[in-house]
């Protein structure tokens, strides 16, 4: 479904990230792993239009991306979740669920869905998305992700700010979204959870791919398990 | 919402900015303020025989002094005060009823003319910087501080002469009336003025003011008391407005809410500066003496000048951040570092540091 | 005193109509527009052509709104981005200072060619009684249309996807673009709006009295003071502001003298700057 070759990106002329092959199958999950600096960010803005590519191309559903401003890449059904989420501080929960189907009219079903997945999010739909805790932001962004019904859903270090007891329903949320057929590209540092969803994965280190292959073989790779695992 | 930090690469992060470094000819002896005081020293040899002209060169330099004035305060400390005019209207109008009305001798009304437009000045710093108003409010709050005044001044018709204007009595018969005296004496003022702004570079005031200037917060974090600074610049600055107005009121014989108006002496001098350079010595010099010839070259267009003001504002805010002489200066020496180091001499600068990567794409 | 009371709140109603315009740029555009006025008093001088060169009003009128909502599409494209690149105060300044240089193009322009132009817009029909006061027929439209336009205002901004579209972009921009909402147009809908307002403004001030072509910067001082005592951002807050103020100023002016009800204009402008800088009913 999204394919990306040699793609290079940076910032005010230098390439952050170098001659990058991902691909993410309809229905799958996929994970970038890496640490801090390795261009995850980078990468994923580079995908969904919010960063010029320097080299290379990207291929959503066999249409050639590149180049397209951000905000058509994402009526085209791509939705991205930044870290830093970018919600629109001083309206409400549901307004910012409604837009986020924009174009079209909010889908009254997804409205419900958004909302039976994120309980949190119903009682406070009336509130002001900046009064929000850090955990229930995360949340409203993934949510409003969703109302547009993405075919790919890309995830930017989902659990940034969430205890790791939020973080683990954040990872089963995101399990029952891939059972309901939504694609999911995900950028994380925390390896585990991550390997867990995905059923592939990528190691970017220093703006390239330095690893790529099946999430199960990636969990057993003795420099996966010392770099990211913290197993000796 | 992200809080977004100003790396101190110029341009974005105050697009009428200073840069940090003083200028070059700070650095210098005072021959740059002499030069400027002796060349415009010459201007009545070759003018003085036309009363018209002599005038006209009169007006020139008491726009310079007020952009000397502006370029203190908002130049120097981001204090937009969009009533130039204004403040100089008070230190003219007080100083002329002082001295006609309630017959007070003329360098006493002077005084208390200068004083008070400097403590009306000084409070509306005050008022900014006690209810941190940022560059906007202060300009709407000086706006309508300003179009106040020439409101009272219409209205008050009794005592100011509304609209018609007011004959100055005092100064008549004194050397102020001679205009080639008169301009000498503005001149002085002129030298003076741009003295105290030298000065005020030189010291701990321009230190703290540059640094405020280029980041405000970091200059707080480093100790810099941005409030007393502000206030200082908006006293000394008002206190130039005052006591220029009021010397031209004794010295021109006639004062009306046009000569101090928002439209006739505030948007000037923003162009001036803009032009010459804000925040420079000698940018209000070039701006006053470039736009007494262009005044003079569009005087038969009628309307039209505004249209020149107009698309000159534009032009000048879109293309040059600091100033068309300072871009003009900086290419200059861009050029000449590009021909050293062509030469072997010296080095390029090293490629700009890394900006924060927060920067979308600007798409459709 | 009820026809002070009325008339003042005929003139708040123009007062709130002229400085919606004015929050809206500054709210969701986040410019402060200078020419504004000069807005008002081009699509004043295109409907008396439009008129005096024989069309019906109501095609006059729609021409001046018009050309003011095509002058602010032509601002927003070509000088605007290097404002838009900006981002708080300093986009402010720039937007500021780059419009006050079209206020003054526009305002020499049409000097030059109009310098005794004035509209005026007769609308006939007998007095209408209001509370015992009697009522011009042209006020009465005038007030209608404001409060119908105000009333539309809100309504498109709050529950449409529209409306709510436009107040995303100035909360956040990327996050607008992630939705799939394109800032720049978003900007342009915005400039064109405001100028079409103004030139509404023009037109209903018209029906109560001329309004001519050098009342450019008046408009600008009125509607900022407005929509700033309204609180910069907030189409309730315009219209709350306005006609408290159209209240004010009527009494004032009424009791007191003209020179003296600019300044209270002004100083309820700068006094709730310093005490309350949100405004009335702003953010």
């Amino acid at each position: 479904m999204l394919e990306a070759s040699g793609l290079s990106a940076g910032y005010l002329g230098e390439n952050v990230v170098e001659g990058v092959d991902v691909q993410v199958a309809a229905g799958q999950a996929v994970a970038v792993i890496g640490s801090n600096g390795a261009g995850k960010t980078t990468l994923f803005r580079a995908l969904c239009g919010m960063l010029p590519v320097s080299a290379g191309r990207v291929r959503f559903d066999g249409e050639d991306i590149t180049g397209r401003p951000a905000h058509r890449i994402a009526r085209a059904g791509l939705a991205y979740v930044p870290a830093e989420r970018h919600l629109f501080p001083g309206m409400s929960v549901r307004e910012n669920l409604l837009l986020g189907a924009y174009p079209g009219r909010p889908d009254p079903s997804a409205f419900e869905v958004v909302l039976d997945l994120f309980p949190r999010l119903k009682e406070r739909r009336k509130q002001p998305a900046g009064s929000l805790s850090g955990g229930e932001q995360q949340m409203l962004a993934v949510g409003r992700a969703l109302m547009s019904r993405p075919r790919l859903l890309m995830l930017d270090e989902p659990t940034t700010g969430l205890a790791p007891k939020l973080a683990r329903s954040a990872y089963e949320a995101l399990q029952a979204l891939k059972e309901t057929g939504v694609t999911l590209l995900v950028a994380e540092q925390q390896v585990p959870l991550a390997l867990a969803l995905a059923d592939r994965g990528y190691v970017l280190e220093n703006g390239r791919i330095r690893l790529e292959g099946a999430s199960k073989d990636l969990e057993r790779n003795p420099e996966v398990r010392r770099a990211y695992l913290g197993v000796a | 919402m992200t809080a977004e930090f100003d790396a101190t690469v110029e341009s974005e992060a105050a697009p009428l900015g200073v840069s940090a470094r003083p200028p070059r000819s700070l650095t210098r002896a005072s021959w740059p303020i002499a030069i400027t005081g002796a060349v415009l020293a010459l201007v009545p040899l070759w003018l003085g025989d036309s009363r018209l002209m002599m005038g006209l060169a009169v007006d020139a330099l008491v726009f310079g002094a007020y952009a000397i004035a502006f370029n203190v305060i908002f130049g120097s400390t981001n204090q937009l005060f969009l009533c130039v005019g204004a403040l100089a209207g008070v230190g003219g109008y007080a100083s002329a009823i002082l001295a006609d009305t309630a017959e007070l001798p003329m360098a006493v009304g002077l005084a208390l003319a200068t004083a008070l437009a400097t403590a009306l000045g000084g409070l509306l710093s005050w008022v900014a910087v006690r209810r941190s108003l940022g560059v906007i409010f202060t300009g709407i709050v000086t706006l309508a501080f300003s179009l106040s005044f020439g409101n009272l001044v219409l209205g008050q018709r009794e005592l100011t002469g509304g609209e018609t204007g007011l004959v100055v009595a005092a100064g008549d018969g004194t050397f102020l009336r001679d205009r080639v005296a008169a301009y000498y004496l503005f001149l002085g003022m002129l030298v003076v003025f741009l003295v105290v702004f030298r000065a005020l570079q030189r010291s701990h005031f321009g230190w703290a003011f540059r640094a405020l200037r280029d980041n405000e917060l970091a200059a707080e974090l480093a100790g810099v008391d941005v409030a007393r600074y502000r206030i200082y610049a908006g006293l000394i600055g008002s206190a130039m407005l005052g006591i220029t107005g009021a010397v031209f009121a004794h010295s021109d014989g006639f004062i009306s809410p046009s000569t101090f108006e928002f439209g006739h002496v505030d948007v000037r001098v923003l162009v001036m500066l803009a032009f010459g350079g804000l925040g420079t010595l000698l940018g209000p010099v070039v701006g006053t003496v470039v736009f007494a010839v262009l005044d003079e070259l569009l005087i038969d267009f009628g309307q039209l000048r505004t249209v020149v003001y107009g698309l000159l504002i534009i032009a000048l805010f879109l293309g040059f951040k600091r100033g068309a002489v300072p871009a003009v200066a900086d290419l200059f020496r861009l050029l000449v570092r590009q021909a050293r180091s062509r030469l072997g001499r010296q080095r390029l600068p090293a490629a700009p540091a890394r900006r924060r990567p927060d920067h979308p794409s600007e798409g459709g | 005193m009820t026809a002070v009371a009325l008339d003042g709140i005929v003139l708040g109603l123009q007062f709130g109509l002229l400085g919606v315009g004015m929050t809206l740029i500054y709210g969701l555009g986040g410019v402060l527009n200078l020419a504004y006025g000069q807005a008002a008093v081009l699509a004043a001088m295109v409907v008396a052509i439009t008129l005096t060169a024989g069309a019906p009003a109501l095609v006059a009128a729609a021409a001046g709104l018009l050309a003011a909502a095509a002058g602010g599409v032509v601002i927003d494209r070509t000088l605007m981005p290097p404002v838009y690149h900006q981002r708080g105060e300093h986009r402010v300044l720039l937007g500021l200072l780059l419009t006050l240089g079209v206020a003054f193009v526009i305002d020499g322009l049409l000097l030059w060619r109009y310098p005794t132009g004035a509209l005026r817009l007769e609308i006939g029909g007998e007095a209408v009684p209001i509370l015992g006061v009697r009522m011009r027929v042209g006020s009465l439209l005038a007030s209608g249309i404001s409060l119908a336009v105000g009333a539309i205002l809100l309504l498109f901004f709050r529950a449409t996807t529209l409306g709510r579209a436009a107040r995303s972009v100035i909360q956040d921009e990327v996050g607008a673009r992630l939705v799939g909402i394109n800032p720049a147009a978003v900007r342009t809908f915005i400039f064109a709006l405001s100028g079409a307002l103004a030139g509404l403004v023009a037109v209903t001030r018209s029906m109560t009295s001329p309004v001519s072509v050098t009342a450019g910067f008046d408009f600008t001082i009125l509607a900022l003071i407005v929509a700033v005592v309204g609180g910069l951002g907030s189409v309730a807050g315009a219209f709350l502001a306005g006609v408290l103020l159209g209240i004010v100023s009527t009494v004032s002016a009424f009791y007191i003298g003209q020179y003296i009800t600019t300044i209270v204009l002004l100083a309820a402008a700068a006094l709730t700057i310093v005490m309350r800088p949100r405004g009335l009913l702003g953010r």
